[in-house]
């Protein structure tokens, strides 16, 4: 080895600068057809697994390139966030949490990808398209800020075994709203008259943290009339006295049950994991959860997973069917991404019917398509008693889109946990229902009062 | 001589003048002030690339004072002030001073001791995370490991954990003594080793009982470490997302959150990154004369060990 002489370092240096400038047009050229993507790590190994099959196979057809990375759940989001805070951005993502889509949109971060909604736009349900097309603030107008791939529901979990062993049958369960969960108090009753220890007829995830109190609060306030709290306008409804009723209602019945002992403790502690973690203990007899995670996680536990009976929502008081609240998730272009072409074309690739379908299949059912004739079509939808339930509820079943796509304030009441605060209010500040309703309306007027929709 | 070529460059009588460029120069001469350059450049850039510029930048993010003011006005950030100084008060302090203890009895000769010391300093080899996440399932109010010990040992249901403020933050101060006890012991243990055995004898000799040569050996001894560990402890502390974030969750309803896990929270829970970096640098007020502090007492004179 020669000795390092300050001529050799200027020398290898100028050589360097020399062959990265010769080489620029060929990486200038690559650059053309590749787009970064930063994509959510899936629950099952498989789905990353079929993501980059679906990357594959598009590379394949088009000559462009998909950089892509796969990133779990947390990361993802801290990196999104921070990305589209700094201006530094991948081409491509998922939404994550779904109602960034909203709120991004609303600043006028995000690409219209209406052109790549319209490839399929008469595949995708009603539901599914109300959730990507967004408000832009700049624009002052609605357009699609997201492409819809994949959606999720609130299925009911429930343990067979333990309502057998309280003396009922799977088809005594009531079916209207109110009789539906005190069924299961029931349940509890003749459990712990058996000296069963620790058990619980009710899964309500009353607590503060993350996605699921937001949904269990909506699926409630759903059920007991108050579906128009925000309209598609974009208008805010907490006045209108039908959704006050059904607010107390929402914020009554499960923290009744609570405080009746019939809603494990910890409930109002849990994280996303922890009802899960509860229903396998078999410490509840039932859980209303996004997604058959529940069921799909013990997969390979053949007695326990056909023990679980997974279904949908009971009917209204009133007998009619219950909406479910569907989050749909959407693939996302940020403004300033460096290849929205390739980005668009592989978003168009990725939401032909076939491709999503199998993309989703490889995960087991977890989440479901947004695409009804996917389900119809596909008899592997039916083949298994758990996926077949969700699926009714979810893709074939009336559905609502979360409103965070009518006004991005509701992301904003969401990521604050307005709803579940109130009900903490109630539960451990012993106010009544009326006071922390009027507490979390005043909070979520304030939080609209920021975002004005001049035009729909 | 370059120092005399360089005078003869001026002319006879004129004064050289000090510039910034021949300070910077310093004393080095021809190819050394190129080498040094080189050298330094590549360290200057990093520096500048992942220190100077992200403090700079979350300087900026947070630096519009409208964020202050929503920021004071949250009452979960009042409630997280109040945990914040109450975790690291307590931590800290608890800490440290059962280190300090714990340090002395390790000093004993005998295999058995060095091996308890082995076990003892596991909490703080393991991973944070799962341990976190462990103790959280652990202090479960129905179906934890704890509780139902409880209830194996005396038919009584355990309290719930995880439910109240106190019992909640209490539970994330122990988990955070739990796991960062062993090594401040081994921190202590070293600084205790290091005092000449040939004091404790002289001291014998003069009938010095064991608690007359704690407080003339080891107190003045192991002040100043024991000082500078507590400050570098504090800063950690401060910084300590974990112990809160896995095992309360900042709950029930926001009220165990620290500056750490709040910063988290309000930056991407909340899609807030600026709230988030303001809820952050509050703690600069504190952050700040502790540094200063401690470089102070680094540089003291007057260390013993």
């Amino acid at each position: 080895m020669g000795n390092l002489s300050r001529r050799s370092v200027l020398r290898g240096t100028v050589c360097l600068a020399a062959g990265g400038e010769l080489a620029r047009p060929y990486i200038a050229n690559a650059a053309a057809t590749t787009a970064v993507v930063w994509w959510v790590q899936g629950f099952a190994q498989e789905e990353d697994v079929a993501f980059s099959k679906v990357v594959a196979d598009y590379e394949k057809a088009s000559g462009n390139k998909i950089d892509y990375s796969i990133v779990p759940f947390a990361p993802h989001r801290q990196k999104v966030i921070s990305a589209l805070t700094s201006g530094d951005v991948p081409d491509l993502f998922p939404a994550n949490p779904a109602e960034i889509v909203a709120l991004y949109a609303w600043q006028g971060k995000l690409v219209d990808v209406s052109d790549v909604v319209a490839t399929q736009q008469a595949q995708f349900s009603d539901t599914a398209l109300l959730s990507a097309q967004c408000y832009n603030s700049v624009t002052k107008r609605r357009s699609y800020y997201g492409v819809p791939f994949t959606g999720a529901v609130l299925p009911v979990h429930i343990w067979k075994s333990l309502v057998e062993k309280a003396g009922y049958k799977i088809d005594q369960i009531p079916k209207a709203w109110d009789a539906f969960w005190d069924f299961f108090k029931e349940v509890q009753t003749k459990l712990r008259d058996q000296h069963v220890r620790n058990v619980y007829g009710l899964g309500l995830q009353i607590t503060t943290n993350g996605v699921d109190p937001n949904n269990t609060f909506h699926y409630f306030l759903i059920a007991y009339g108050g579906k128009d709290i925000v309209t598609k306008n974009g208008q805010l409804h907490l006045d209108d006295a039908q959704v006050h009723a059904a607010v107390l209602k929402a914020l009554t019945y499960p923290t009744t049950a609570y405080k009746q002992g019939f809603v494990p403790a910890s409930a109002i502690n849990w994280n996303d994991a922890d009802d899960n973690n509860a229903f396998h203990a078999k410490t509840i007899v039932m859980d209303i959860d996004g997604t058959i995670s529940t069921e799909v996680a013990i997969i390979k536990e053949k007695q326990d997973y056909d023990d679980i009976v997974t279904m949908g929502l009971p009917l209204s008081n009133e007998g009619r069917p219950v909406p479910s609240q569907l989050t749909v998730v959407n693939a996302l272009i940020p403004q300033g991404a460096k290849n929205v072409v390739v980005a668009k074309d592989f978003l168009k690739y990725f939401i032909q019917p076939q491709v999503n379908n199998e993309w989703l299949k490889v995960g087991l059912g977890r989440n479901i398509p947004i695409m009804p004739a996917t389900v119809r079509n596909d008899p592997w939808w039916a083949a298994d008693p758990h996926r077949k339930a969700y699926s009714e509820q979810g893709v074939l079943g009336e559905t609502v889109p979360a409103y965070w796509a009518f006004n991005p304030a509701y992301a904003q009441v969401q990521n604050e946990h307005v709803w579940s605060t109130a009900w903490i209010d109630m539960i451990n500040g012993g106010m009544t229902a009326e006071a922390a309703a009027r507490k979390a309306a005043k909070r979520i007027n304030d939080i609209f009062a920021q975002y004005p929709i001049e035009q729909s | 001589m370059a120092s005399a070529s360089v005078i003869e460059l001026h002319a006879p009588g004129m004064r050289r003048h000090t510039t910034v460029w021949h300070i910077l120069q310093g004393s080095l001469r021809g190819s050394e002030y190129n080498w040094a350059l080189a050298f330094l450049i590549p360290y200057t850039g990093v520096f500048l690339a992942f220190v100077v510029y992200p403090v700079v930048y979350g300087m900026w993010l947070g630096s519009n004072p409208a964020l202050y003011g929503d920021l004071f006005s949250d009452p979960i950030y009042q409630d997280t002030l109040v945990n914040t100084v109450l975790f690291i008060g307590v931590a800290v302090n608890l800490k440290m001073f059962c280190a300090l203890l714990m340090s002395g009895f390790f000093m004993r000769r005998g295999w058995w001791v060095k091996a308890l010391l082995m076990v003892y300093v596991l909490p703080w080899a393991v991973p944070a995370l799962p341990t976190f996440i462990s103790i959280h399932w652990m202090l479960n109010g129905e179906w934890g490991l704890v509780n139902n010990i409880i209830y194996a040992l005396f038919g009584a249901d355990g309290p719930s954990w995880l439910n109240s403020r106190w019992l909640a933050l209490g539970s994330a101060i122990y988990s955070h003594i739990w796991k960062w006890m062993p090594f401040w012991t081994v921190i202590l243990l070293a600084g205790r080793m290091a005092i000449p055995q040939d004091l404790y004898d002289a001291a014998k000799v003069d009938g010095a009982s064991g608690w007359r040569q704690f407080v003339h050996i080891n107190f003045p001894l192991l002040a100043n470490l024991y000082l500078i560990c507590t400050l570098l402890s504090t800063i950690f502390t401060l910084g300590d997302f974990n112990s809160v974030y896995f095992v309360t969750g900042g709950g029930p309803a926001n009220t165990t959150h620290v500056l750490a896990t709040l910063g988290i929270r309000d930056a991407f829970d909340m899609a807030q990154p600026r709230l988030g970096v303001a809820a952050v640098m509050s703690a600069l007020p504190l952050m700040i004369p502790l540094v200063i502090i401690l470089m102070r007492k680094l540089k003291t004179a007057e260390v013993q060990l």
